[in-house]
């Protein structure tokens, strides 16, 4: 009865399910090809539509613009690997060129300027970070307060814009200068995403974010310090918005109080694009940096087609709610 | 446990066939789960439903259930052959499947989840809500369950719960009562009463299909058993067919001598773990020392403490009062962190919500406490992490293809032996085992007791918290017995009896 039977019981009948798909299967379920297609169609779309999509002025504002996204976003998909958010990057951005502009008027000195600037920002994401683990309050909730402080705060600090009154001419060139050819504000961008997919690909640090976001029970019990490692996130956030923030001032020449509204809508709108999941453990930069890619050419072309620029938002909003129930489709699909 | 004496005590399983399965096949992608199984269930007795995790069971019973459709052979009722296709065609057949995730309303009462299929409603599309509790209560009373109809569902105990389900069941007219490993979570007494509610349904005439891998109580409540292995009908035979070592050879399809082997010597070393006073919302002035080399074994009811305590010793749960000392040094309240440092490791009983990072591979669930140990300047040595993950998953005989595959993909036993390979891995000096062999087949457990053993030997103090009380006898040098938060006993392994340690758990 059993025979042929026994020697077969050592198989591991349970743990051998992954199904056998097709090419195409495989490709769709690689979510970064997908968005690469996308985006490569996107850009023959507009092109067609539009003959100086392809100018190096063009390619240039839209790095430009993509890397200011993707400084924070590479921030923020971190911070959502550990399963938390920050939805106050866009007003602490404004506050930090507020705050950085001051700080090199009243000192004339460019290096305590961009201090002040990394300190601010840092010191929001450090609060974020103890409002959510210390005090225990869920981070989409502590981070519209945030909000909500910041774009009053910031108001209370200064009713305009404060201006470049020493004229220090190094800092525009922060956001509009370049370096080997590349726009400073890309460089900088760059340097960030690398240094960010090395820590989430070999470092301990990486690996414990993820565990951290993927299941805090077990993290806390394996001996991981989870609240440190999500206020590390938080703090890494906050860093980023100010360096943001310096590039925003930097390029307005201006510490603007009204800048940045939404920014933060489409950092996490980048972030979802890229399949970083809003509930932890899940996330890949390179996918990060094919939402946010693929939201400034949409963007760009909005503009140069000569489109309705309140579409700029909506289309994003279109964008994320498909991009998210496609995930769902392909994550039933998967469940065996 | 005497099967004979069992099996006289009821009326002999010769009903008629109410559910004839043959020839029934379904296959997933990459595996056939189910390969051409045939089985005749009776009315009015238990047909016992064995094997081990990944054998078929769940497939078979999810077809009967409607949540699967099966790819050939047939399922006939009463003779007549049905087509089930979904949830709601299984209900109206007659079948019914108690699953171990409760599937009732938690904000509803006991009684309007009773109802909830179909509410008496009166003329004016009116819900007669009088009619739904008395209706409840009258069922509870016919079936002996003392439940309250008006208590909100989610308040009562999951045991009650059960008894909900399944007095739903009765209510929706079921002919067939599926069981999906129903004492998962029950106590002893709860067991009891939920076995005479088995036989009171048996006796209306149903017929229970019982889906277990618990020999224990197949030998006290089935009539007969099938067992299925590896997708494949294995037999079918009377329980009094039976002994435990053919019941297990049919399941694992090799025999396995010694359920609780024991290798090691019975010297037992220093202290290494004290525990002084430890006090919380859960736990009234806990003290012990465990040494190394010992097997300390904890029993309770549900809501003893046990869990509660384990966690309080790691100070994963906060202390009011009390102290931990783990060979000379303290451990910091509600600091998992320092426990793992100092040595100390818990193996939870809730594997998915405590223990899995769900979404990561093998090698970086079982690497996690350990990849400070195995970094250089932060950056992890990827060819050393890998060396040692493939070192444990030989040693543990873990089955997984390759070491990236998610834990997922696992089946419940080998999850269990990645975890323990965790603790393993980085090395401790006092390991918590709550509740090591939940969920998990017998041949698996049969490894994870011999695991047991020899962790002991290499002189770790283990504390293991089980509700299994054979397991507990057949692994423990000393039992320590929890009742209301409080220790209420200590036993040697030469005076612990099952007697013993149920009057000194019952408090």
């Amino acid at each position: 009865m059993s025979d042929a039977r026994t020697t077969v019981s050592g198989a591991p009948a349970s743990a051998d399910e992954r199904p056998r798909r097709g090419l195409v299967d495989r490709v769709l379920a690689n979510r970064q090809i997908v968005l690469l297609a996308l985006l490569i169609i996107l850009c023959i779309g507009i092109s067609i539509g539009s003959s100086s999509f392809y100018s190096v002025d063009n390619i240039v504002s839209i790095l430009r613009q993509s890397a200011m996204v993707l400084i924070v976003a590479t921030g923020m998909t971190l911070l959502l690997i550990t399963g938390e958010v920050d939805l106050s990057v866009g007003a602490s951005m404004a506050f930090t060129g507020a705050v950085a502009m001051a700080a090199m008027n009243n000192t004339d000195s460019l290096l305590l300027g961009i201090l002040a600037g990394l300190a601010f920002g840092g010191a929001v994401g450090l609060f974020n970070g103890f409002v959510v683990t210390v005090l225990r309050v869920n981070s989409l909730i502590a981070t519209i307060a945030s909000l909500m402080i910041l774009q009053g705060g910031v108001f209370v600090f200064t009713r305009e814009a404060v201006q470049n009154h020493h004229q220090l001419p190094a800092f525009p060139g922060i956001g509009a200068g370049f370096v080997l050819g590349l726009p400073i504000p890309v460089v900088i961008a760059a340097v960030t995403f690398v240094v960010a997919w090395i820590t989430l690909a070999k470092t301990t640090f990486g690996r414990r974010l993820f565990a951290v976001g993927g299941n805090p029970n077990a993290a806390r019990l394996s001996g991981l310090r989870a609240n440190r490692l999500k206020i590390s996130a938080f703090l890494i956030t906050g860093l980023l918005v100010g360096v943001t923030g310096l590039v925003l001032a930097s390029l307005m020449n201006a510490g603007q109080p009204t800048a940045g509204r939404g920014f933060e809508l489409i950092v996490v709108a980048s972030v979802i694009l890229g399949g970083t999941s809003l509930f932890g453990g899940e996330g890949t930069l390179i996918g990060t940096l094919l939402g946010v890619l693929i939201l400034k050419v949409i963007d760009n072309g909005i503009i140069i087609l000569g489109l309705n620029q309140d579409l700029q938002i909506v289309v994003p909003g279109v964008i994320i709610i498909v991009a998210v129930y496609l995930d769902q489709l392909r994550k039933k699909h998967h469940a065996t | 446990m005497q099967p004979d004496a069992a099996v006289m005590n009821r009326p002999a399983a010769d009903g008629v066939p109410v559910l004839d399965v043959a020839g029934v096949s379904k296959a997933f992608p990459g595996v056939l789960a189910l390969d051409d199984v045939s089985m005749t269930v009776r009315a009015g007795s238990v047909h016992a439903l064995m094997g081990e995790n990944g054998a078929g069971k769940s497939t078979l019973i999810k077809i009967l259930a409607g949540a699967y459709a099966k790819d050939s052979g047939t399922i006939a009722i009463e003779g007549r052959p049905v087509d089930i296709r979904s949830p709601r065609d299984a209900l109206d057949l007659g079948i019914k499947v108690v699953f171990q995730e409760i599937s009732l309303i938690p904000e509803f009462s006991v009684a309007e989840n009773i109802a909830l299929e179909d509410l008496p409603v009166g003329p004016l599309g009116s819900v007669n809500w009088r009619r739904v509790r008395r209706d409840a209560a009258a069922l509870f009373d016919r079936v002996g369950f003392r439940v309250d109809p008006a208590a909100r569902t989610g308040d009562l105990p999951i045991s009650q719960q059960q008894m909900v389900e399944i007095a739903r069941a009765i209510s929706q007219q079921a002919r067939i009562v599926v069981m999906d490993e129903p004492t998962s979570s029950l106590t002893p007494t709860e067991i009891k009463l939920l076995f005479q509610v088995i036989r009171r349904l048996t006796g209306m005439g149903m017929a229970v299909i019982y889906v277990s891998h618990k020999l224990e109580e197949v030998f006290e409540i089935a009539d007969t058993v099938t067992v299925l292995r590896d997708g494949a009908l294995i037999s079918t035979l009377p329980i009094g067919d039976h002994d435990q070592g053919s019941l297990i050879e049919h399941m694992v399809g090799r025999t396995i001598d010694e359920l609780y082997p024991r290798k090691r010597a019975h010297d037992v070393g220093e202290p290494v773990l004290s525990v002084t006073g430890l006090t919380n919302a859960k736990l009234r002035d806990i003290s012990l020392t465990a040494r190394a080399g010992e097997v300390l074994g904890f029993f309770g009811l549900m809501g003893a403490g046990r869990t509660e305590l384990a966690k309080a010793i790691v100070g994963y749960d906060r202390v009011h009062a009390g102290s931990v000392r783990v060979a000379g040094q303290e451990l910091r309240p509600h600091n998992p962190a320092r426990a793992v440092e100092c040595g100390v490791g818990l193996l939870t009983e809730d594997r998915k919500e405590e223990g899995l990072v769900l979404g990561m591979s093998v090698m970086h669930n079982m690497s996690l406490p350990s990849i400070g140990r195995l970094s250089r300047a932060g950056f992890i040595d990827d060819r050393e992490e890998r060396r040692e993950t493939e070192a444990y998953v030989g040693r543990l005989r873990i089955r997984t293809p390759d070491i990236e595959r998610p834990i997922r993909n696992l089946s419940g036993g080998n999850q269990q032996k990645v975890l323990l390979s965790r603790w393993l891995m980085h090395g401790l000096k006092v390991i918590i085992l709550d509740e090591p062999t939940r969920g998990i087949d017998i041949g698996a457990k049969t490894e994870i007791f011999a695991l047991v053993d020899e962790l002991a030997a290499q002189g770790l103090a283990v504390l293991m918290m089980s509700s299994e009380m054979p397991e507990l006898l057949g692994l423990s040098d000393r039992i320590m017995v929890m009742a209301n938060g409080r220790i209420t006993a200590e036993m040697s392994r030469e005076t612990a009896n099952q007697e013993a340690i149920l009057n000194a758990a019952i408090g």
